[in-house]
């Protein structure tokens, strides 16, 4: 079959590769329908996720259709049209009980990279290094799901294709942020990054009830889809001072929640900016920290920060005395999407969340290499590029 | 220290061989920060007992009752075996350690048996990954380490 591969810091390419099987009871095979970039990728592609190997598939955001199934799936038919979660979760486990699914115990066969570098190890995800299990992705014309009872969703008739593709990772990711940030009626709740991830953030919050939502990027395009399609209001941070701005919005308190979906390739202005470049570059912090810093700065006294962007190592000028000192929440996690994705579906159902809008261009497979430039160069207006295998 | 950074270091210090890689990487410390076991001393170290929580009732899981789990029973009685109810709902402790001071491959097998018996007796089989598709690997000495690491990392961590 074909399938996207990363074949060094900065390429990816199309190749053919062997088809998957079946390799436990409860995996189903699936004929990959859609599959899209997410922000995630570019850490990896761009060299700041290690234990990528060359000819490693990628991908972690799709749907298909359901074409073999083990003889330990309960639940899943051939034929089935289900969109599935990045990340991949067992079930049964003390953590899957919990409905903390990316921290599944039985997720990752390579614990042993994760736990020295983190005390612990997460658990696995489709195309996303070695270091969270090796999988191969699905940015490919078929994929192999393990716990597939678990990790797949069958769509609703009136739900298309395209919309129900982004339930796969960045609606769960945004909601999961939303909801484990603890959002109520009434709060206002600032969103870092108008990509993907925080657009939809920005969504469940105003689904959670909050009263005022704002997100802040640069990134004009995107600006005007969370005006238009999320309904948010926006911030420009590359002409709007955030910290005051923010304080002017909300009465002087700060948001209630504030909600980092930006990552550790954030990008900021003046000496913060050549500051974390410059160290993540010489390898003495492996991420850029600056949205995180600057939502710890704005939250409200005893509100809470949630960091939805990926990072991976230690950063730096972390202001650990302002969260002490506020009493602030501060917590993240990787997608809990298997805790998420039904009541997102019946939201989409139901017309209160559409995500067609995130599909900027979408493509054949083959495509693969320049989708990925627009995507990482946001070039063209690109949110999401999705690929059709 | 950053991954890459030592992921280069150390292929570089035990020519590629990724087992040692994810050793070293074991080792590595934040400052003022140390990971499980790095003041221990390596006999200490060696014999401490290694635990997995087992989301399981104790009669599920104790030896006396349906004997070990396989990957354990395999290490006959060059091991001890303790079961433990968890605390708060979380099931069974399973804890094993050598009778002997065993040696880096020893505690590797026993790090991969008591994951094994875990996903066992949780999923009731363990997980796999290989083989599956892939494209062209490059014959490079950090491809060839962490081919390495993947796959000695069942075996590897601060369990
Ligand atoms: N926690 C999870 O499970 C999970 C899941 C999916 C994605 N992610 C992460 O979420 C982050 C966002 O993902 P995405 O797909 O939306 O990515 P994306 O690259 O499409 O969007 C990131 C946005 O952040 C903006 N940005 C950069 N620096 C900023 C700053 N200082 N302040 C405000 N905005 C800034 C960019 O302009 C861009 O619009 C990434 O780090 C990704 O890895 C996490
Ligand atoms: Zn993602
Ligand atoms: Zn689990």
């Amino acid at each position: 079959m074909r399938a996207v591969t990363w074949q060094g810091v900065n390429e990816v390419g199309v190749e053919t590769v062997p088809d998957p099987t079946i390799l436990n009871d409860r995996d189903v095979v699936l004929k990959v329908t859609r599959t899209t970039t997410c922000g995630s990728d570019l850490h990896l592609i761009g060299g700041y996720i290690p234990a990528m190997r060359t000819g490693d598939v990628i991908g972690h955001e799709f749907m298909g259709e359901v074409v073999e199934v083990g003889p330990g799936v309960r639940d899943r038919r051939v034929g089935d049209r289900v969109v599935v979660n990045s990340f991949i979760a067992c079930g049964t486990c003390w953590y899957c009980r919990q409905e903390l699914y990316s921290l599944c115990d039985n997720g990752n066969p390579n614990p042993g990279i994760t736990e020295g570098l983190w005390g612990q190890s997460p658990g696995g995800c489709f195309g996303y290094s070695h270091a969270v299990g090796g999988f191969a992705g699905s940015h490919a014309e078929y994929v192999r799901v393990p716990y597939a009872d678990v990790g797949t969703f069958v769509v609703p008739e009136e739900v298309s294709d395209d919309r129900a593709l982004f339930a796969s990772d960045a609606v769960s990711t945004g909601w999961m942020g939303a909801d484990l940030a603890g959002t109520k009626p009434g709060d206002t709740v600032a969103v870092w990054g108008a990509g993907g991830v925080g657009q939809m953030a920005a969504r469940a919050a105003m689904l959670l009830g909050a009263e005022q939502v704002v997100v802040i990027d640069r990134l004009p395009e995107r600006l005007e889809q969370v005006r238009r399609h999320v309904g948010a209001e926006v911030v420009d941070y590359s002409t709007t001072d955030v910290m005051a701005e923010l304080r002017e919005r909300t009465g002087g308190r700060g948001p209630d929640v504030c909600i980092e979906a930006v990552g550790m390739e954030a990008h900021s202005t003046g000496v913060q900016g050549v500051y974390d470049q410059v160290k993540q570059q010489l390898r003495l912090q492996t991420d850029r920290p600056s949205a995180v810093r600057e939502a710890i700065m704005a939250c409200r006294k005893g509100g809470s920060v949630f960091v939805l962007g990926v990072f991976a190592g230690p950063v730096d000028k972390f202001p650990l005395g302002a969260a002490m000192n506020k009493g602030l929440t501060l917590r993240g996690a990787q997608v809990h999407g298997q805790r998420y994705t039904p009541r997102i579906l019946e939201h989409m159902a139901r017309g209160e969340l559409t995500t067609e809008h995130l599909a900027t261009h979408v493509m054949p497979l083959e495509d693969a290499a320049r989708g990925y430039e627009l995507f990482k160069s946001k070039e063209d207006g690109c949110v999401r590029a999705v690929f059709l295998p | 220290m950053d991954l890459t950074q030592v992921i280069g270091r150390a292929s570089g210090l035990a020519g590629g061989a990724g087992a040692a890689l994810l050793q070293r990487l074991q080792h590595v410390r934040l400052p003022g920060a140390g990971q499980a076991s790095a003041t221990d001393d390596p006999e200490r170290a060696a014999r401490r007992w290694r635990a997995v929580t087992v989301l399981r009732d104790p009669a599920d899981v104790d030896p006396a009752a349906g004997g070990l789990p396989a990957p354990l029973a395999a290490l006959g009685d060059r091991i001890e075996v303790r079961v433990t109810p968890a605390p708060g709902d979380r099931g069974t402790e399973l804890a094993a350690r050598y009778r002997h001071t065993p040696g880096p491959d020893e505690i590797g097998d026993l790090r991969a048996a008591l994951r094994e018996a875990k996903a066992l007796l949780e999923v009731g089989e363990v997980l796999r990954v290989d083989p599956q598709p892939h494209g062209r690997r490059a014959a490079t000495p950090q491809g060839a380490a962490l081919e390495g690491a993947a796959q000695a990392a069942p075996r590897e961590g601060v369990l």
